[in-house]
């Protein structure tokens, strides 16, 4: 049994590709196939490419109807009926926001009633019309910018995974900034995949093991990228109901079929505060004590160590994954 | 003249705008922005057109089409079932062929795109020109310089078809504006060029059919690959010898595998040295074991040294160079010691938008999509001879393959000019 293991910088972060089967330059060929497709679909969706799909449509859709391919419709359909689903939680919208808020690069900072109020004003899944039988996006109003940053990592984690089933790979895990990720199968020598799940306040212990064999592991954290103001301290993922960054959980984590549904999901659960009855999840509420919230994500406890799924310690393919800064 | 087809009709009828409108196609293809209503109403139709071939860079172009709303995807055609089954993923209205003659026996497609392997160009180049279609084929046009003539000539009896090779960089604005800027001078007299690619990846392809496998990666396969120096090299030393305005004389090559033991017979590392036929030497260099510094051009003279950069372009000014004065309110990049001074195309247009010169067009478009916005206008307005035309794409697969010759004999070998022949 041959590992292969591959990196690449793309997405404002880092993924990392485990691969597991008998032929290593094969391996490595098919890693190297689904990491190209992850590097090609950042072309397509970086809002910060002048030459992305994501750009052209921000660009003219206030002013036409701007068609679009296929894949990227569907994408964008998906992403309204996630919408829907999350109550509004998660939106592709928060482009607006997002700027008004700083979080585009320049540090963070409190936007003034006025700003806030016209970002506000351009933001929403209803200010993005889908024209089914043109394939076309069109936006109700100037100022509106759709952003893939709460979803694009998940979409690519799923089509790079389908690069490596149509390769016939049986046995690899894949990671987006340690915040996205896949099980494919599962290794050679363990049941699952295992992840550890860390609370970003309390780095040291694990507070749960999710067991992941042909699922995906989304977690959303408020910190990561955050700035503090008259001692607030505001995180970078924004409820777009209200115009503002998160206040609910410290940290959610969400299971899904695909990474793309996981993202999504994780993101609304930070706001909503609660573990969702749908998905296997968990939610770390902020302030201290910490209490942790889960649905089908048994808690790692030092006095519970015989924790089932096995323990990271004694499975060499655990994956530890902080949650760190992009 | 050839008008069995819609390729032939499309000509004639446009014959008679073709020598007023050339020099406005022109313009319109430096910028998506502009024009953009001027330019649609020059077609009387839309551009029905067929990709053969659906690996990456088919996928590009039919990405590409995607953004030229005169031209329409009619069909996919490609003899690999995945690929034809990733096409219908991704755009499930297209319909998919696993022959390419089926694309070719129909009367509505006038256009082919030609995304195969390098070796595969040459017949069905060939049956899509008698087919009476026009063709865009990739870079290099074949594998062999037998071929790549057949593919000329044939070119050149059908003038009434569009023969387009796709050496990005010709449609570019920013390289475009360079090549004017080198002829006029800037580098003071030549006396480099260098490039590389640096890059760190096997190139190998997997399919779970071994046939396929096989067949997938012919650019690891010495007997038809054109390797480094062809598949990627060429789309750099095109514009090289453009700018220069001299072929080389003779080419001195090198190669290793360096890294990637797995069987292969190509090098994974190559060295090639041109002697241009006024004496300026190039330097190309190519890995897959190394991803440093990436892949970057530079044309030193006595006065400056451009480099490019994910197409985009800098000038280094020498101290003893002469003033040129508008250098002063560019815009300057810091390269560890070395202060570029940024080259952006389109600065007149720019400043008509209330957008800086020296700040990058925020219109700017992939070098696919100026290449095949060329090609596309050529409908409307042509045919005339593209900027990538079968000359200019025979004699950069000449130069490539016979790099790749002495890259594989370790040795010298010289350009005669019956090699440059069609």
């Amino acid at each position: 049994m041959e590992t292969i293991r591959l990196a690449r910088r793309a997405m404002a972060c880092r993924f990392e590709l485990v691969l597991e089967g008998e032929d290593a330059p094969r391996l490595r060929a098919a890693g190297e196939a689904a990491l190209r497709e992850i590097e090609w679909l950042e072309t397509r969706l970086s809002r910060f490419l002048p030459a992305s799909d994501t750009s052209r449509i921000n660009a003219r859709a206030a002013t036409e109807a701007v068609p679009v391919e296929s894949w990227l419709f569907e994408l964008l359909k998906r992403c309204r009926r996630l919408h829907d689903r999350t109550n509004g939680a998660f939106d592709l919208t928060v482009g607006p926001l997002m700027q008004a808020w700083g979080f585009y690069g320049d540090g963070g900072r409190v936007p003034d009633a006025d700003a806030l109020a016209e970002a506000r004003r351009r933001t929403g899944m209803r200010l993005v019309n889908l024209d089914e039988a043109q394939r076309t996006v069109r936006f109700a109003r100037e100022g509106v910018a759709l952003d893939f940053g709460a979803i694009g990592k998940g979409y690519a984690v799923d089509e790079a995974i389908h690069i490596l089933r149509e390769a016939g790979v049986e046995r690899a895990f894949l990671h987006g900034g340690t915040s996205t990720m896949y099980g494919l199968g599962q290794p050679a020598d363990a049941e699952a995949w295992n992840v550890a799940i860390v609370d970003p306040g309390a780095a040291d212990e694990p507070v749960a093991v999710v067991a992941l064999r042909d699922e995906a592991l989304s977690v959303s954290a408020a910190s990561g990228k955050s700035f503090e103001f008259e001692g607030v301290c505001y995180g970078h993922v924004l409820d777009p109901r209200l115009g503002k960054p998160v206040r609910g959980a410290a940290l959610a984590a969400a299971v899904a079929a695909s990474a793309e549904t996981g993202d999504a999901v994780s993101t609304a659960l930070l706001a909503e505060a609660r573990p969702s009855p749908e998905y296997r999840s968990l939610i770390i509420e902020p302030g201290a004590p910490r209490r942790i919230l889960q649905n089908g994500m048994p808690l790692h406890s030092p006095v519970n160590h015989v924790a089932t799924p096995a323990a990271p310690a004694s499975n060499g393919h655990a994956a530890r994954l902080n949650f760190t800064p992009a | 003249m050839n008008d069995r087809t819609r390729g032939g009709l499309l000509s004639r009828r446009n014959f008679l705008k073709r020598s007023s409108l050339i020099p406005l196609s022109g313009l319109l293809a430096q910028s998506p922005a502009i024009g953009a209503a001027a330019r649609s109403a020059g077609f009387e139709e839309q551009v029905q057109t067929a990709l053969i071939g659906f690996g990456p860079q088919g996928r590009d172009i039919a990405a590409t089409l995607a953004r030229i709303p005169e031209a329409t995807l009619a069909a996919v055609a490609d003899h690999y079932n995945v690929m034809l089954r990733r096409s219908q993923r991704s755009m499930p209205e297209v319909p998919v062929f696993e022959d390419y003659r089926a694309v070719l026996d129909n009367p509505d497609i006038s256009t082919v795109f030609v995304a195969t392997p390098t070796h595969t160009h040459r017949q069905i180049a060939l049956d899509a020109l008698s087919a009476g279609k026009h063709v865009y084929v990739e870079a290099p046009m074949a594998s062999t310089i037998e071929d790549a003539r057949a593919m000329a000539q044939a070119a050149r009896d059908n003038p009434n078809l569009i023969f387009q090779v796709g050496l990005l960089t010709r449609s570019h604005p920013n390289y475009r504006s360079v090549f004017q800027f080198i002829r006029s001078g800037a580098l003071g007299r030549a006396t480099m060029a260098r490039a590389q690619w640096h890059s760190k990846e096997s190139w190998r392809r997997v399919s779970p059919n071994a046939e396929r496998e096989m067949a997938l990666n012919w650019r690891l396969d010495a007997g038809v690959s054109t390797g480094l120096v062809g598949e990627v090299g060429m789309h750099q030393l095109d514009p090289a010898f453009w700018f220069l305005g001299k072929r080389p004389a003779a080419v001195t090559g090198l190669g290793q595998i360096m890294l990637w033991d797995d069987g292969r017979k190509t090098p994974d590392t190559i060295q090639a040295i041109f002697e241009l036929e006024d004496g300026v030497p190039l330097l190309y260099d190519a890995t897959l074991t190394s991803s440093f510094d990436g892949a970057y051009d530079t044309y030193s003279g006595r006065d400056s040294t451009i480099m490019f950069r994910d197409h985009r372009a800098w000038m280094f000014k020498e101290v003893d160079a002469p003033l040129l004065g508008w250098e002063v309110y560019a815009r300057k990049d810091q390269f560890y010691k070395e202060l570029g001074i940024a080259l952006a195309a389109n600065a007149t247009q720019l400043d008509a938008q209330d957008i800086s010169p020296t700040e990058d067009d925020p219109n700017l478009e992939t070098p696919l999509w100026y290449a095949m916005r060329d090609f596309v206008d050529n409908h409307a307005f042509g045919p005339y001879l593209p900027a990538a035309s079968y000359e200019v794409g025979f004699e950069a697969a000449v130069i490539a393959i016979r790099a790749n010759e002495a890259i594989l004999q370790r040795t010298r070998l010289a350009y005669d000019d019956a090699l440059f022949a069609i």
